[in-house]
């Protein structure tokens, strides 16, 4: 076996695979899932075929599965930030709770290997539900309107969220003694991940300059959020109406910007009526669902996220690995000095 | 096989280690002696190389537990005061599982784990959950998961706590046996009794000091003094009191509901001069017996006071 092997399937992966599939929660929760996202896809089926939620009488095919696939993917993101900290927020704390950490720091694995384990094990759940939505999702070719690299990109961000909520929640399993305590964190990090980010584009807005020659950009840790990027991807859209400042006070929260067949980018609404700031034509560089300006000029909104994702996946993995040994090589602190025999 | 130099813990101000020193040579087995909070556990973990000490040094067979972990951690098998288990694993995957995470070899793991369980004598219950055995049956499971990678040092924390009397003795039994193999053995226990028949070493720790340490038929002799007499008798015990209290050789009279015991110094002959005493005076003497001086009496004597 080589050294890739024994990382991808480490002992702990295999008792962590065994414990968990031979409990009725996992298919349970397997079932629930696919009921929920099939739910919500009939649902918004029904609506659009009967003319409900305000969706309007003159939608095309493709329309139809444009639209359900944006609800389709943001409801499986929100799904997988309820699921993906259940899952790791237990990893590390729950072997305190049960007493068998120190059991693993005695025997020849490394810690970082436990982390790895747990992470990948949790990850193979993830992974087992988003192969599972797949036949839901295939739907939306039924209609069109969604290429399969667009449900690629979806996914990959979708997966990329998971990965990153479940190293938090390993970050603070590792961190907090109590399991209560990590899951509460946890679900407290998907929160600002998935909704404060976006939510603090809109309260800290980019401002824009007015002799700037590109199209503003919101603030790069909107990004972060998997909810642009997927809506991004969904629409083929970019949101330089959201998370920006006008000079006059003009405040745009909405408005997706569509490429102009000429090349140039076309935002409707987003300044505030009476304001005097108009829906602007522009011939930047920025086309399609790129980000005009700013850290990630260029770049599309789910290379940014992912990207962005991933230095923090990074840091909480790097944060797990130094927190959880329980003597630890590299000191921050300067240990005591020995005390003095009486 | 196990040094302990000046082993010293502080936690803040609170010190739970002081210049702890003992030598476990090979094939012994040391019983580890407390009360609640003496620092037993705290030594068994900086042992393990579970947790580092402030000062001094510890071996294992040669291996700095603070310098050469992934070598103390291959010698050495280390059993918590709690059992540790997972649910949803039976027992045969439980001890596989941990075979695995020492990296022995698929092909040979099977075999250990079978070896393991004829040895500990839970081959019957292989196939069963390991959350489901009873306490005594845990403790063995655990003992056995200690064993999986052969090591020549057993760190056991409280092995026989909670256990019935029927599950000491076989615990014990096992024990013996796993001596017999060449383990080195540190054990606490708050159970006197049997650390006295099962060790061949002691150390009876207090505060974080350790207060006596040898052979344990060394360390008793040199901690109880005073012999002492268990006397029954028929009838009021006042006569009998009043008879033994002004010989010279008694040098204490203590009553119970059911018997007299008497401290003297003395030989045997003392011990015939007390006894004719009481018959000639009358007194129907039914029980007379010396009151072995023990691993309780060392431990009470030790932990009273500070002995150098």
């Amino acid at each position: 076996m080589n050294a890739v092997s024994r990382a991808m399937w480490n002992p702990i992966v295999a008792k962590e695979y065994r414990s968990r599939m031979r409990t009725w929660r996992s298919p349970l929760a397997m079932t629930i899932y696919i009921v929920l996202l099939g739910g919500l896809g009939w649902a918004v089926f029904s609506a659009m075929s009967n003319n409900g939620l305000g969706f309007g009488t003159s939608l095309s095919g493709s329309n139809y599965g444009q639209i359900l696939f944006t609800f389709l993917i943001l409801f499986q993101v929100a799904l997988l930030a309820f699921i993906t900290p259940a899952l790791t927020a237990g990893a590390i704390s729950g072997e305190r709770e049960r007493q068998t950490i120190d059991l693993l720091f005695v025997t020849r694995i490394p810690p970082f290997s436990i982390i790895w384990g747990k992470l990948l094990s949790s990850m193979s759940f993830v992974v087992l539900l988003l192969v599972l939505s797949i036949p839901i999702f295939s739907l939306v070719f039924l209609f069109g309107g969604i290429e399969l690299d667009q449900m690629l990109y979806a996914f990959l961000v979708t997966g990329v969220t998971a990965l990153t909520l479940g190293l938090l929640g390993i970050a603070f399993s590792t961190l907090f003694r109590r399991t209560l305590a990590a899951t509460v964190a946890s679900y407290g990090a998907a929160f600002v991940l998935v909704v404060g980010t976006p939510v603090y584009g809109l309260l800290f807005p980019t401002d824009v300059n007015p002799s700037a020659t590109t199209l503003p950009a919101p603030p790069a840790i909107t990004i972060l959020s998997p909810v642009l990027p997927l809506l991004s991807i969904a629409t083929n859209q970019s949101f330089q109406g959201y998370g920006v400042r006008y000079p006059n006070g003009g405040f745009a929260v909405s408005g997706p910007c569509v490429t102009q067949p000429g090349g140039g980018t076309l935002c409707s609404g987003g300044a505030v009526p009476g304001k005097g700031v108009p829906a602007y034509v522009t011939g930047s560089s920025s086309s399609g669902s790129a980000i005009a300006s700013g850290l990630f000029s260029g770049w599309q909104y789910w290379q940014a996220s992912v990207v962005m994702q991933l230095v923090v996946c990074a840091f909480a993995l790097a944060l797990s690995a130094y927190v959880l040994p329980p003597v630890r090589r590299l000191r921050l602190r300067r240990p005591p000095r020995p005390a003095v025999a009486e | 096989m196990i040094a302990v130099e000046a082993l010293t813990k502080t936690y803040g101000t609170r010190t739970a280690l002081d210049h702890v020193s003992f030598e476990v040579p090979e094939r012994e087995i040391f019983g580890f002696v407390g009360p609640n909070g003496a620092g037993k556990t705290t030594t068994l973990r900086i042992l393990a190389a579970l947790l580092e000490p402030t000062g001094g040094k510890a071996f294992i067979g040669g291996a700095d537990v603070t310098k050469d972990r992934d070598k103390v951690h291959s010698r050495i098998g280390y059993m918590p005061d709690f059992f540790g288990v997972y649910d949803q694993l039976t027992v045969g995957e439980y001890l596989d599982f941990y075979a695995a995470c020492y990296q022995l070899p698929k092909q040979r793991r099977q075999k250990i784990v079978d070896d393991l369980l004829a040895l500990i004598g839970l081959s019957e219950r292989k196939g069963q959950l390991v959350d489901t055995l009873s306490r005594g049956l845990k403790q063995r499971a655990c003992l056995a998961r200690a064993l999986v990678h052969d090591p020549a040092v057993l760190l056991l924390d409280e092995p026989a706590s909670g256990l019935d009397p029927r599950a000491r003795v076989e615990m014990r039994e096992i024990l013996k046996e796993l001596r017999g193999m060449g383990k080195t053995i540190i054990i606490s226990s708050h159970i006197l009794p049997e650390l006295t028949e099962l060790c061949t070493m002691i150390g009876i720790i207090d505060h974080g000091r350790m207060r006596a340490t040898g052979p344990v038929a060394e360390v008793i002799a040199r901690l109880t003094t005073g012999r002492r007499l268990r006397i029954k008798v028929r009838g009021p015990k006042d006569e009998a009191v009043a008879i033994l209290a002004p010989l010279p050789a008694i040098q204490n009279v203590e009553v119970t509901d059911a018997q007299i015991e008497a401290e003297f110094k003395g030989d045997e002959t003392v011990v015939s001069e007390i006894l004719l005493a009481l018959t000639s005076a009358g007194v129907q003497v039914t029980s007379f017996s010396e009151i072995e001086g023990g691993l309780e009496d060392a431990f009470l004597k030790a932990t009273s006071e500070e002995v150098g």
